[in-house]
């Protein structure tokens, strides 16, 4: 019972971190919340680690800080350092920010709500950390879609790779080892590759906006 | 719980002493910031040397005013005190609650607020119509936040009435996730209620910012002491509440003088300590554009949405 008390107090911290990445309107806050995001989820992958016994999980939950509190932030850092505020904040986004916040809570709602309806055999892990894992999946997709800066549209990627992680480890109590390094390697592929196309967006529009990408041009 | 003689004597005991410490708590407060922003600041005791201060001066009461403008401080004293009789302060129940829960206290409020708003009104300053209806807009906002926030309290401590609720946060032993969120909700809505700073300067007065400074401007003499007494009872009120729901740790469950007194110091410290917290994080924000005061507010409603998902879906 204490137990299932620790797993459902740390999801409703990763809850917490998550709101405090989707309010953030500039650049280095939602990159600041994402790391905090990021400990916690590392933490929340020690903690399955420790009930299940599986030694490699720690190592998954190293990694995952290494990679997401450490490394991440500070290639998006680098590759930003030279754009101005204004081209990293988010300024308009089609949904406003307080909205979003609210509909993300609607998604919690909706997402506990879904997995309520699967049948599955569960243990404490899975029936705590499934519906926090599915509305971390669709808050993310819902940022991607309603932000309309390149880089802010990065944070909604990442939003729904933490809850993709937490999907795999929570369900699986540990993927195989290999696959875990395969997906954290994918991932800090899939920043690099974004960064770069950023800073070509940023180049040839002066600004990060996609909505310039929309129109198709002759020239 | 009856309504017997000693219960009748700590309720009231408990409201003295909310109504008296008020004052003090907004001295912890100013002197806390003071002493962050490097200054020296005025002594703790300054709040109530103004007040004696200006309870000897005359009143002057603009002549195009009406009787709301004279009536309005006293309705909105009498109401907070009434509020404070409610509140659980040293130990976990207070006698009058059979009278009246947790939506009593936030009605009373209202009414308070309510014609503090008319006042603001009444004497046709453009300052006092400016705040009103700034004012107006962050309660209506904050009205939804508050009463999804009571909802996800009241469904995991088992009931509105605040003894009730107090008594079962005294006595449970795991800590709900649910509780969590209606906590950060809770104290958003404090900051935003008591005019903290996101929200409202306190320390302003004269600024176009303001809210409830520019609604209490015409104020002078015997009126803006009760009205400045009153806030702080407001204040303390709300502080008393959150430390006794979310961190019942020391109140007292017996009544005996000595348990009794250490469940007011208890209560003294930790409201002490929350005062200087709120006072350490007034340092480091800035005041936010007015509107982007529904951001801070829509972080609330949501946090306290998910604290009733967190009840009933876990």
């Amino acid at each position: 019972m204490a137990d299932n008390n620790v797993l459902q107090i740390s999801a409703a911290v990763l809850l917490i971190a998550t709101f405090a990445v989707v309010s953030r309107r500039g650049f280095m806050d939602w990159l600041n919340a994402y790391r905090y995001q990021s400990i916690v989820l590392a933490a929340i992958t020690a903690l399955i680690a420790s009930i299940t016994g599986i030694w490699e999980i720690y190592i998954a939950a190293g990694l995952t800080l290494l990679i997401k509190a450490i490394i991440i932030p500070k290639i998006l850092l680098r590759i930003t350092g030279k754009l101005t505020l204004e081209v990293r904040t988010e300024i308009s986004p089609y949904i406003s920010i307080r909205a979003s916040v609210l509909i993300s809570a609607m998604l919690v709602a909706l997402s506990y709500f879904l997995t309520q309806q699967i049948s599955i055999k569960t243990d404490s892990i899975v029936s705590t950390f499934l519906p926090v894992s599915v509305s971390l999946f669709l808050i993310g997709l819902f940022v991607m879609v309603v932000r309309k800066k390149a880089l802010s549209q990065v944070v909604g990627l990442l939003i729904l790779e933490n809850g993709l992680f937490l999907f795999a480890t929570a369900l699986t109590h540990g993927l195989s080892l290999v696959i875990e390094i395969g997906i954290f390697v994918d991932i800090l592929v899939g920043i690099i590759i974004s960064a770069i196309l950023m800073s070509r967006i940023n180049y040839t529009f002066d600004s990060l906006s996609v909505e310039n990408l929309e129109s198709l041009r002759d020239d | 719980m009856t309504l017997d003689l000693i219960s009748v004597a700590i309720g009231i005991i408990q409201t003295l002493v909310l109504v008296v410490l008020a004052p003090l708590l907004t001295g912890i407060m100013r002197k806390t910031k003071a002493r962050t922003q490097k200054r020296i600041g005025s002594s703790i005791l300054q709040p109530y040397y103004d007040m004696i201060k200006l309870m000897k001066k005359d009143e002057v009461v603009s002549e195009s005013s009406s009787w709301i403008f004279r009536a309005s401080p006293w309705i909105n004293f009498v109401s907070v005190v009434a509020a404070a009789c409610f509140v659980p302060v040293m130990i976990f129940y207070s006698p009058f609650g059979l009278a009246g829960d947790l939506l009593v206290v936030i009605g009373l409020f209202g009414l308070g607020r309510f014609f503090t708003l008319l006042a603001g009104l009444d004497v046709a300053s453009s300052f006092g119509g400016l705040g009103s209806s700034r004012e107006m807009m962050v309660s209506a906002l904050i009205e939804p936040a508050l009463f999804i926030t009571v909802f996800a309290l009241s469904l995991t401590l088992g009931g509105t009435n605040l003894s009730t609720m107090v008594e079962s946060a005294t006595h449970s032993t795991v800590l709900a996730p649910s509780i969590i969120f209606a906590a950060i909700s809770l104290f958003i809505i404090i900051l935003a209620e008591t005019g903290r700073l996101p929200f409202d300067n306190p320390a302003t007065h004269l600024e176009l910012t303001m809210m409830h400074e520019a609604t209490i401007l015409e104020y002078s003499g015997k009126g803006l002491a009760l009205v400045e007494w009153s806030q702080s009872i407001k204040q303390i009120v709300l502080f008393g509440l959150f430390v006794n729901l979310f961190v019942p740790f020391g109140i007292s469950t017996a009544e005996s003088f000595a348990i009794l007194g250490i469940g007011l110091m208890f209560f003294v410290a930790k409201t002490a300590f929350l005062s200087i917290f709120i006072a350490f994080i007034e340092t480091k924000v800035a005041k936010w554009r007015l509107f982007r005061v529904p951001d801070l507010i829509s972080m609330a409603v949501a946090s306290s949405i998910i604290g009733v998902i967190f009840f009933y879906l876990k």
